[in-house]
């Protein structure tokens, strides 16, 4: 007996030591990586900037629904190119109908997935300066990507939330960003301020992209899974069009030149196909969708199941020449309306449209327009028409003689046909004429006047009250 | 027919019990303390209804069958049982010794009742089990005091919100730990388990209970203990209900085809009158048109269920066998909920050592519907949004899906698409002790048990419905997704028991490790183009067809390592101490936090054990009692909360990293410090038994989203900063009215007041998320809005107050925003009663909760006048359209503001929640019939609810109503319950 106490205690009190190291405790993830440890050498930094580049998908971004898609479907909605279609379950009527208010979802869910984008590109390239001395041209390979794209996240908010866009406006600007701290309260400051950290980055960027490793993308493949990622020539489209916002005409002269003779326009043969994703001919920087992710432009027209939310005004639809071969790449005359199917889908499901296409955020057609508008506004009249007609031409519409205010008004109407749900619309009115007036198909919210708050989104309630720094735009 | 049937059924029910070889039997029956006799003492024979009362002197005479067993009850005095020997009996009863000897389970072990000064409620399993009810925690509604039971959803196997004394957290968990036969089990996961095994539930309220369990008991803790065998002749038992179930009415009343037709053609708004262009003979056509949609969504559903179960055992082996088929169809058509479960408990005994196994496992198929969203293609929602002058069928009885304004028929999502779950539940346990015979009161014990859940969910979806609009390649989709939960638990200790002249001491020291393991793995996939509609049917993709299935899946993995002591001490069985320590080590704290440390301590004294107390009548049992301790809660974020995560995701093809978590490195556990003042009593010859609470909890660190710049990412970092106090009031009240041979009437009733108060937020004034705030001084989870004043009779503008409350403004600013209201309750319980007439029972229970409110989603998506194209609210038609209208409906041209106090409304109610009769055949009929007893009955849940709030029900946990409401069900079930 008494051994077999001793036996049965041994047993017990065994079984309790067993489990009862202090590394039970001890448990690390296997699904996730612990970055406090895994980034040891540049690749691992490419993981964390590709995570930035996905996070442009985010819903409030480009693509999205219920009140998403606030950098390209709304940009178009709040201005004068749709009005309200059968199927509009009222996620952009508050930007249609311009009364966002600061605690509303929509300015919140935009506002914070810019910073989301910049918040990754700041994490792909957090302590990778400790590797320049050993792998100088990978890291300038990351970091110029990274910080390009920082700097234009923060350009799209300028265009949403800062009411003047000159170079050295000394009116509120954007808080830039520019390393990953969590606890940091960052300022607006001024929008000249936003534009000096702007415009370092990019021109940092081309510097650090010019000496890299190995290329990042062919920049003359014109295949359609092409042109995924940032170059050298994606920042001279940035930067073109940033000047083309910041008034600095000569600059935008010079980029979008560099981007016109890198790459040339679409045929009307070709320009088709650029919307059916099988050719990147013109395109400049695409943002790559791929199934099973949202329906691009799905908040004005969602190809499955046929559901429009917004109808373009027949005001928009008129200006386009009966040969124009934009018209049958943008609009398709579906179930008696005209709906818009310039992200209809990717060729292989024509058949079955999803509405899964990629976003051409940058095409040399609107470079050719940035360098019309800026030779215009030069008085070199000559040459804003030559590039506003040499576009024309490539699109099979009908080219004209105008000068002086006649062709600035000609090139901001090329440009409200060219570019519809490209994410430019309000913002061009807003820096030229900043008035709004819908004509068509309009019986409440027709016009928007140049004093009004709703030119520039509400900073969100929750930033203003975490942010002892932030300060709202006025009006709100 | 049925009439005489039935009239006979009564007739033997009353009727005389008819003995044979029968003897006389007299005697006398005295109160054990003092001598006195006791008058009305209820004299049967054991097994049948023959019996008599006492006399004024006490005496008694009955005659009585060869061999039978008396039994002596009275109020007030334990029963006894006598086997007359000779034909004089003298008995002498104990006073209320029943009610002192009543045991209480902690989980780590099982204590004397009296000798404990913790807060424990218990509840019987034979008191809830018969409910017909596919989840265990739903039966507890209203039982007992500070346990708050709300189940929002009627859908078969769906589990309710369980809280107690309060919510002691605000972002972490709410629900409390559940111990099912000494181990961890998932909260909120009982779809697999059968109730009638259990035995008795306890819920552990206050620290020194709860603080046992250290890092996981800050929720409370309801301890399940299942049912075991006796040393008994074998018995045999088969139970079997039946029943329907119907739909209770919302109060949230829609349009009818006429109205609707009528707004859309009379009513000017934004995109103008008759938007679809109805002619004067399509309107009146049109609004002849009596949609039966309910009819098509909703059928009378059945539930059934057979119970087998057998239990016994002798000195040695005890056990308890039991085997269960639940079926139960849920009220929307496609719903429903099968299980099988099988249960072995056994123990032996053999010189010191004591061996015991329990061992559960369950199998159940559950097919549901969504609910609780306001997707447009959720049936539930789409059924009330569809226009009703929309028929559901076409003539030619295919699908009508020619809804003017787009509103998606709800039926081919419902009866197209599959949601199942299949659940595999495993529950073992095994242990072993051994008490040492030469060293009296040491004992060794160890423990071990997995609680291993396998869930499968399969999703298909077809490519006739509206949800294939989203599914890639708009060609249908099969969607598979497995969760395997393992959780171990490994307890073991030494205990040691002491009495020394009149003091009494134990004590255990434990050693505890629970690991637990989540997997899941999951796919979806496209192109469901052939007949065959599961993983076999998917089309394989290639880079064209848009049918890429995506695959994903998951581990997660945590550990705690605990070292505890427990002991009890008491003097003279009346002066009761009780202490408790606990070390707690977690993998989920980050590197030098992991251990943190737990203790209780109570004291009690039982007053009616004093000398002074000797001469009073009025008390039968007086007992005072305090504790203070703290315990944790570990239930928030995941199992790597502390570390900087950054998780998988790729372009363009290309693998990547994005950040999906911060680091957290100061992040602890919440700890919930409770301060707890009770007192016992039974008064009137315990005819009046209760129970009176105070507690005061205060949970420090209480975990809050410290709210950052959005500039950086992230709006929000979880951090230990609060400081939260609950406070509140318990009471629970039983009263005998009557207690004799025929008669036992009794009623029953618990309340609990809670409050709670934010104390502070690391030097923040407040802390505001949508609608709800949480602000020093105030209760937490406040509603947070501006409040609505109604409608310019002028213009037609919602108008609203600022934020002075005074001064009223057409201009909606969030800034106006002040604390309206709360979401969680201010007290709830139950009251109810139980009447026994001879054979014949019935009981009833009725709960109510009330001074929370609801925010009404579903009633936001019908009062939209931007939302035309589908159905309305019928209150719409109040919608302001002339100047000088009187109405509460702004105008539809007026910008519509749904955060505001027009859709916040009072919850209070109070439910019927069950009601039962049952009838015990007479003995006769029953050993007639070979049979052991019988036992008939009828119960009703939910009959009846008194709310105010406008929807189905307004048990609503979150606090927001959503939408796509599938509310608790009215049931009537009818059973019998045979011993074999």
């Amino acid at each position: 007996m008494k051994y077999s106490i001793k036996y049965i205690t041994t047993i017990i009190l065994g079984g309790a030591m067993l489990s009862s190291c202090s590394k039970t405790v001890d448990v690390d993830p296997s699904h996730t990586v612990n970055g406090d440890n895994f980034f040891t050498k540049v690749e691992d930094f490419d993981f964390a900037l590709t995570g930035a580049y996905q996070r442009l998908k985010l819903n409030s971004l480009y693509g999205g629904v219920n009140g998403g898609s606030v950098f390209l479907c709304a940009v178009d909605v709040a201005a004068d190119n749709f009005y309200t279609g059968a199927n509009n379950l009222g996620a952009l009527n508050t930007m249609f109908r311009w009364n966002y208010t600061a605690d509303g979802t929509v300015p919140r869910g935009a506002w914070n997935a810019a910073y989301s984008v910049i918040q990754q590109a700041n994490l792909s390239i957090r302590g990778i300066d400790k590797f320049r001395a050993t792998d100088e041209l990978a890291v300038n390979r990351v970091e110029g990507q990274a910080r390009a794209l920082r700097a234009y996240m923060h350009f799209e908010l300028l265009r949403w939330w800062c009411d003047n866009y000159d170079r050295n406006s000394t009116a509120l600007g954007i808080a830039y960003v520019d390393n990953f701290d969590v606890e940091q309260m960052p300022a607006r400051g001024t929008v000249k301020e936003t534009y000096d950290k702007m415009e370092a980055d990019l021109k940092a960027a081309r510097q650090m992209m010019s000496n890299m490793d190995k290329p990042i993308q062919s920049g003359t493949t014109t295949q359609g899974t092409g042109r995924a990622y940032i170059d050298t020539l994606v920042v001279d489209a940035m930067l073109a069009r940033m000047y083309l916002y910041s008034n600095q005409l000569d600059s935008a002269i010079k980029y979008s030149s560099y981007v016109i003779d890198a790459r040339p326009l679409a045929t009307p043969a070709e320009f088709p196909e650029i919307w059916k994703d099988a050719t990147t001919k013109e395109v400049v920087w695409s943002i790559k969708y791929q199934a099973g992710e949202q329906a691009l432009a799905r908040e004005i027209y969602q190809p499955a199941g046929d559901l429009v939310s917004w109808r373009p005004v027949l005001a928009l639809l008129a200006l386009y020449d009966p040969t124009d071969v934009r018209t049958n790449s943008y609009w398709l005359n579906k179930n008696s309306r005209i709906i818009l199917s310039k992200y209809y889908a990717k060729t292989a499901a024509t058949g079955n449209p999803d509405g899964i296409a990629d976003f051409k955020i940058f095409r040399t057609g609107e470079m050719y327009l940035i360098r019309a508008e800026a030779y215009a506004r030069k008085g070199l009249n000559a040459a804003g028409l030559g590039d506003l007609n040499t576009l024309r031409a490539a699109r099979n519409a009908a080219t004209g003689s105008e000068s002086g205010t006649a062709l600035e008004t000609a090139i901001q109407t090329e440009r409200r046909k060219e570019l519809v749900v490209e994410g430019h619309r309000f913002f061009d009115i807003k820096r030229t004429s900043r008035t709004i007036s819908r004509t068509q198909n309009c019986t409440s919210f027709c016009s928007l006047a140049s004093g009004n708050r709703a030119w520039n989104l509400p900073v969100p309630q929750t930033e203003i009250l975490a942010n002892p720094n932030m300060i709202q735009n006025p009006g709100y | 027919m049925q009439m005489k049937r039935l009239l006979l059924l009564m007739l033997v029910a009353v009727a005389p019990f008819l003995a044979w070889a029968q003897r006389e039997v007299t005697g006398r029956v005295t109160d054990s303390k003092n001598g006195t006799p006791l008058s009305g003492v209820s004299v049967t024979v054991k097994g049948t209804r023959t019996g008599t009362t006492t006399n004024q002197d006490g005496l008694f005479r009955i005659s009585v069958p060869e061999n039978s067993v008396l039994v002596f009850s009275n109020v007030g005095f334990a029963d006894k049982e006598v086997t007359p020997t000779t034909n004089s009996v003298n008995v002498a009863l104990e006073q209320g010794q029943g009610i002192l000897q009543e045991v209480v389970v902690t989980g780590y072990g099982t204590v004397n009742k009296k000798q404990y000064t913790g807060s424990v409620s218990k509840i019987a399993g034979t008191e809830v089990n018969l409910q017909p009810i596919g989840s265990l925690e739903q039966l507890l509604q209203g039982k007992a005091p500070g346990l708050l039971i709300q189940s929002q959803s009627g859908q078969p196997g769906s589990a309710a919100s369980v809280t107690i004394r309060g919510k002691g957290s605000v972002l972490g968990g709410t629900q409390p730990l559940y111990i099912v036969d000494g181990i961890q089990v998932t909260a909120a996961d009982f779809q697999s388990i059968n109730p009638a095994d259990i035995e008795n539930y306890s819920v552990l309220k206050d620290a020194v209970s709860t603080s046992q369990y250290g890092s996981r008991g800050a929720n409370g803790v309801i301890v399940v203990t299942t049912r075991r065998g006796q040393n008994a002749k074998t018995k045999l038992n088969y139970d079997f209900q039946y029943g329907i179930q119907a739909f209770p009415k919302s109060k949230l009343v829609l349009m009818n085809s006429k109205e609707k037709l009528d707004y859309e053609a009379l009513y000017d708004r934004p995109d103008g009158m008759n938007p679809f262009g109805w002619s004067q003979a399509d309107l009146d056509s049109l609004s002849m048109v009596r949609p039966s949609w309910e009819d098509a969504i909703f059928r009378h559903a059945k539930t059934q269920q057979h119970i087998l179960s057998a239990s016994g055992g002798n000195d040695k082996t005890r056990f308890f066998i039991s085997g269960s088929i639940f079926d139960q169809e849920g009220l929307v058509k496609t719903t429903k909920l099968r299980r099988y479960t099988g249960r072995v408990n056994l123990d032996h005994t053999s010189g010191g050592f004591k061996v015991g196994i329990s061992s559960t496992v369950g199998v159940s198929e559950l097919s549901g519907t969504d609910e609780n969203d306001n997707v447009i293609s959720t049936p539930l929602n789409a059924y009330r949004w569809t226009l009703p002058y929309i028929t559901p069928y076409l003539p030619d009885g295919s699908y009508n899906l020619l809804d003017p304004g787009g509103n998606p028929n709800p039926l081919p999502d419902l009866f197209l698409n599959t949601n199942k779950n299949n659940q595999l539940k495993l529950i073992g346990v095994v242990s072993l002790e051994y008490k040492f015979p030469t060293i009296r009161g040491l004992a060794v014990r160890t423990q071990w048990g997995v609680d291993f859940t396998d869930d499968q969910n399969e999703d298909y979806f077809d490519k006739n419905t509206q949800v294939n609009q989203v599914i890639p390649g708009n060609a249908g989709g099969f969607s598979y997704g497995m969760i395997r939960r393992v959780r171990w638990t490994g307890t073991t200790s030494v205990s040691y028991d002491k009495k020394v002249n009149d003091h009494n001491f134990g004590i255990s020291l434990y050693h505890e490790t629970v690991k637990r393991k989540t997997t899941t793995n999951g796919y979806t996939g496209f192109g469901l183009v052939g007949p065959i509609k599961n993983a076999a049917g998917i089309t394989p993709g290639t880079p064209t067809n848009n049918f890429i299935p995506t695959v994903g899946g998951n581990v997660n993995e945590d550990a705690l390592l605990s070292y505890f002591a427990i002991a009890n001490y008491d003097y003279k069985n009346t002066y009761f101490v009780n202490l408790t320590g606990r070390r707690d080590g977690s993998s989920r704290l980050a590197a030098g936090n992991k251990f943190v440390n737990y203790g209780g301590v109570g004291l009690g004294w039982a007053i009616t054990s004093e000398r002074f107390m000797d001469n009073q009548k009025l008390f039968n049992n007086l007992k005072l009692k305090v504790s203070y301790g703290s315990a944790g809660n570990a239930s928030i974020g995941d199992s790597y909360e502390a570390l900087e995560q950054f998780g998988p995701t790729s372009y363009n093809g290309i693998g990547g990293l994005t950040l999906v978590n911060l680091k957290k490195e100061e992040l602890s556990w919440e700890t919930r410090s409770t301060a707890n003042v009770g007192l016992e009593f039974a008064m009137f010859n315990n005819r009046l038994t209760g129970s009176a609470e105070v507690y005061r909890s205060r949970t420090n660190g209480l975990y809050l989203n410290r709210q950052l710049s959005s500039t950086n990412g992230v709006t929000s970092i979880l951090t230990n900063l609060g400081k939260l106090q609950n406070q509140g009031i318990e009471i629970a009240l039983s009263y005998d009215l009557v207690k004799n041979r025929d008669w036992t009437i009794n009623i029953n009733g618990n309340w609990t007041a809670n409050t709670s108060k934010i104390l502070a937020l690391d030097g923040k004034e407040e802390i505001i998320s949508g609608i709800s705030i949480n602000k020093i001084g105030e209760r937490a989870n406040s509603v947070y809005m501006v409040r609505y004043a109604g409608v310019d009779p002028d213009n037609g503008d919602a108008l609203y107050y600022k934020a002075d409350g005074k001064t009223i403004t057409n201009v909606y600013d969030p800034n106006d925003a002040v604390i309206v209201g709360c979401f969680d309750p201010k007290g709830f319980g139950g009251f109810g009663t139980s009447v026994r007439f001879r054979d014949w029972e019935l009981s009833a229970l009725f709960t109510y909760q009330y001074g929370f409110d609801i925010y009404n989603q579903a009633r936001v998506d019908v009062e939209n006048p931007q939302y035309w194209f589908s159905n309305l609210s019928r209150d719409i038609l109040r919608e302001w359209q002339n100047p000088g209208d009187i109405t509460d409906i702004p105008s539809p041209f007026n910008d519509f503001q749904d955060g505001t106090t027009r859709f916040l409304e009072k919850g209070d109610f109070l439910r019927f929640r069950n009601v039962m009769v049952s009838y015990n055949l007479p003995r006769t009929l029953v050993s007639k019939w070979k049979l052991s007893s019988a036992r008939l009955f009828v119960q009703g849940q939910n009959l009846h609810t008194w709310f105010s709030f406008k929807g189905y029900d307004p048990e609503v946990f979150t606090g927001v109503l959503t939408g796509a409401v599938y509310p608790a069900l009215r049931t009537i079930t009818a059973g019998v319950s045979i011993g074999l």
